[in-house]
């Protein structure tokens, strides 16, 4: 529909095909069989491999310092961007037509859904085929397809988010509470304990910006009160649940609202609780293993609802070296890179490898406290916002100025909930994204009863 | 005490004061930036240096990119101070001395182009690049940089070049000059100093703009588009060297341009 300048675009295109076939003739021998290691042939074109992940300067640089350190084929360059940048490049090189230079892009499950409607995606079946000996969590895998048959992305690395704690926080625990089981109830309790008795509110939320509140409120708080997100936004229960929250926030640091990284709170000791991502948490974990404790997410009247994130592998329509992305992606499952991955940047693996014994201490607390939470008797696992596509960011808005509005501002609950669910309403229609998770499954657009 | 010392004391009271608001973050961000990274986390922040450290400047500086992008950084600033000079000036020139048909409605359609917001041309804008092979290229971005700041330049520059007065150009024409030469030799001499104000206001325009240079580029970046979005996602330690250092170079840029200000306000 798009296409208006058919007769240009379509002399270019032949142009390119041209030139490409000119080029694949001269160069690496394509397609063919899956190479299983290094070839001593051409690798291809060098290509961009974009990421919304590890962009922190430190991660990133362990990415293509350490991660990619053994890597033999085409040459690769690592760059990291926000979502709307990266998703627009590749959108700009789909549009523009002929190859790009995004060979690979590595993306959250959520942040794949506008370039999987806009079908700028190849089919990565053959990959996760050849990989099947490494078993790729296949519930993962299934997320890839997007509902579909074809296999978009193939399941790279992920994470989870759960509770940190200082030490010198567990004396003040309620009586009778097990930290590694605790539920919200119990943490509101040891919350105004400590404020009690010590006169200061240690408990904090990242409700700063580029902070992850409403990822606390989606997995966390909504479905193991509510049981549901969308469905249940304005339900008796989510008002009970906003009731509990405002009561936590009493005994939370103020400061909360220029939170965006936990750990930074944590390291300085202006707080001593709080629950984050994994990725946000592991620096103070690492920097003070002795002085700290991880544990997973409370429970609600629900069950223990975690959230858990999958981060992709997927090669774009336009991508300048197919074989070349293919075989990067093989390399990224390898058990030693996959290894790697969580030693340096601190994502879990998504096949079936064997842990190392000598894991760095905070490392290892994360890792157990991760295996715990998916361990635990009551525990129930929700995806990131499936289906939102670029509607994502809106739902996130709408959700963090519920937030705002009860809790920081002190609006009525109710009458806040209904108007932010009209809101809510009108994003799931225009995103025409049905009903995921805790909420069960739609025919239409998923709706706030 | 008499008045005058009050007044004294006052005026220099209160240039202190304005001189601490301007150093005080400054050396704020300087302490951070040259601390151990843990001890960033201290609180309450010593005021004085108690380790001095190198260790997340070193990193900061040898990540991947951020060198060359600094070098992109000022090829993009000096390409926009010249391509918008270069032409923002003989048009401020134009609105200041000539009175032509349609030159109210000039004057607004120079602020016009300020009414589009880059977001919502930013992707028909990097096909066309992409086509015009002038994607990830950092003439492209300058290009885009001078169109941002040429509104400001017409303007700034007409109010200067309005400064100068037409009876010098006029005396020397008289003298054998002839209009380009009495522009050269006169009007342009006179001009310098808002010349000079526009080209710091065109810099931080260009060093400080992020969203089309992240759209336009991939691999040569500018440092912003580079580090800026990064920086949010990093360790606080980060977060200051990477202050630090984006600051430096614009304020090492107006330091020499400085000079060329205070002619304009008069001063020695």
């Amino acid at each position: 529909m798009r296409q208006s300048s058919g007769l240009r675009a379509l002399g270019i295109a032949g142009a390119l095909a041209i030139l490409l076939t000119a080029c694949s003739t001269t160069g690496a021998p394509t397609g063919g069989g899956a190479p299983t290691g290094p070839t001593a042939t051409d690798p291809g074109k060098s290509f961009v491999f974009a990421s919304t992940q590890f962009s922190p300067v430190t991660e990133q640089e362990a990415m293509r310092k350490k991660i990619l350190a053994n890597w033999n084929g085409a040459s690769v360059e690592f760059i990291t961007d926000q979502e709307p940048v990266i998703i627009d490049r590749i959108t700009v090189e789909s549009k523009a037509g002929g190859t790009g230079q995004i060979g690979i892009v590595g993306l959250e499950n959520g942040q794949f859904g506008s370039l999987v409607a806009a079908n700028y995606l190849n089919d990565v079946a053959k990959v996760t085929t050849r990989n099947a000996d490494k078993k790729i969590n296949s519930d993962m895998l299934t997320l890839g397809k997007f509902g579909g048959s074809t296999q978009l992305y193939v399941p790279w690395m992920q994470a989870t988010y759960f509770l940190a704690a200082n030490k010198k926080a567990l004396q003040y625990l309620p009586t009778g509470a097990d930290v590694n089981a605790l539920t919200y109830d119990q943490l509101i309790a040891w919350a105004k304990n400590i404020y009690d008795k010590t006169g200061q509110k240690r408990f904090g939320w990242p409700v700063g910006t580029n902070g992850l509140i409403h990822r606390l409120l989606q997995g966390y708080w909504y479905p193991s009160f509510t049981g549901g997100l969308v469905t249940s936004y304005k339900s008796a229960d989510a008002v009970a649940m906003w009731g509990k929250i405002k009561e936590l926030w009493q005994y939370s640091n103020p400061q909360s609202t220029t939170y965006a990284f936990m750990q930074e709170p944590l390291q300085s000791e202006e707080v001593w609780v709080a629950i984050d991502h994994a990725a946000r948490l592991i620096n103070v974990l690492k920097a003070k293993p002795d002085d700290f404790i991880a544990a997973p997410a409370p429970a609600g009247p629900k069950g223990r609802y975690y959230m858990s994130v999958v981060i992709g592998l997927g090669i774009p329509k336009t991508t300048p070296n197919q074989s070349g992305a293919e075989n990067l992606i093989d390399y990224l499952l390898k058990p030693e890179t996959q290894i790697t991955t969580l030693r340096e940047n601190s994502f879990f693996p998504v096949t079936d490898v064997q842990m190392p014994a000598d894991l760095d201490k905070g490392l290892k607390l994360e890792a157990d406290a991760v295996a715990k939470q998916a361990g635990s008797k009551d525990a129930k696992v929700v995806p990131l916002p499936v289906g939102l596509g670029a509607k994502g960011g809106d739902f996130n808005t709408a959700i963090l100025n519920t937030f705002q509005r009860i809790v920081v501002k002190g609006e009525d609950i109710q009458t806040v909930l209904n108007e932010q669910a009209a809101i809510i309403n009108k994003v799931m229609t225009d995103a025409n994204a049905k009903c995921w998770g805790p909420d069960g499954t739609s025919t239409g657009p998923c709706q706030v009863k | 005490m008499n008045a005058r010392t009050v007044d004294r004391t006052l005026i220099y009271g209160s240039a202190i004061l304005l001189a601490l608001w301007v150093i005080v973050p400054f050396y704020l961000i300087f302490l951070s930036a040259f601390s151990r990274p843990n001890d960033v986390f201290v609180y309450p922040k010593p005021l004085i240096p108690t380790s001095f450290s190198t260790e997340t400047m070193e990193f900061f500086l040898q990540s991947t990119g951020v060198f060359a992008s600094v070098l992109n950084s000022i090829a993009v600033a000096a390409i926009t101070i010249v391509l918008s000079l270069a032409l923002g000036a003989p048009a401020g020139y134009a609105l200041a001395r000539f009175t032509f048909r349609g030159r109210q409605g000039f004057q607004l359609i120079v602020l016009a182009t300020k009414m589009f917001p880059v977001a919502i041309l930013s992707i028909p804008l990097a096909v066309a690049f992409l086509r015009l092979g002038l994607y990830d290229n950092i003439v492209g971005v300058a290009l885009v940089h001078t169109s941002m700041a040429l509104p400001f330049v017409i303007l700034v520059t007409a109010g200067v070049f309005a400064g100068v007065s037409n009876e010098l150009e006029e005396a020397a024409m008289t003298l054998g000059c002839s209009r380009f030469t009495a522009f050269l030799r006169v009007a342009l001499p006179l001009a310098l100093p808002g010349l000079a104000a526009a080209a710091i206001f065109t810099f931080v325009i260009s060093w400080n703009e992020v969203f089309a240079a992240s759209i336009l580029t991939l691999r040569q970046r500018t440092l912003p588009a580079l580090v800026l979005f990064a920086l949010q996602q990093s360790p606080l330690y980060f977060k200051f060297a990477g202050g630090f250092f984006m600051v430096m170079p614009a304020v090492v840029f107006i330091f020499f341009m400085r000079r060329y200000l205070l002619n304009l306000w008069g001063g020695r």
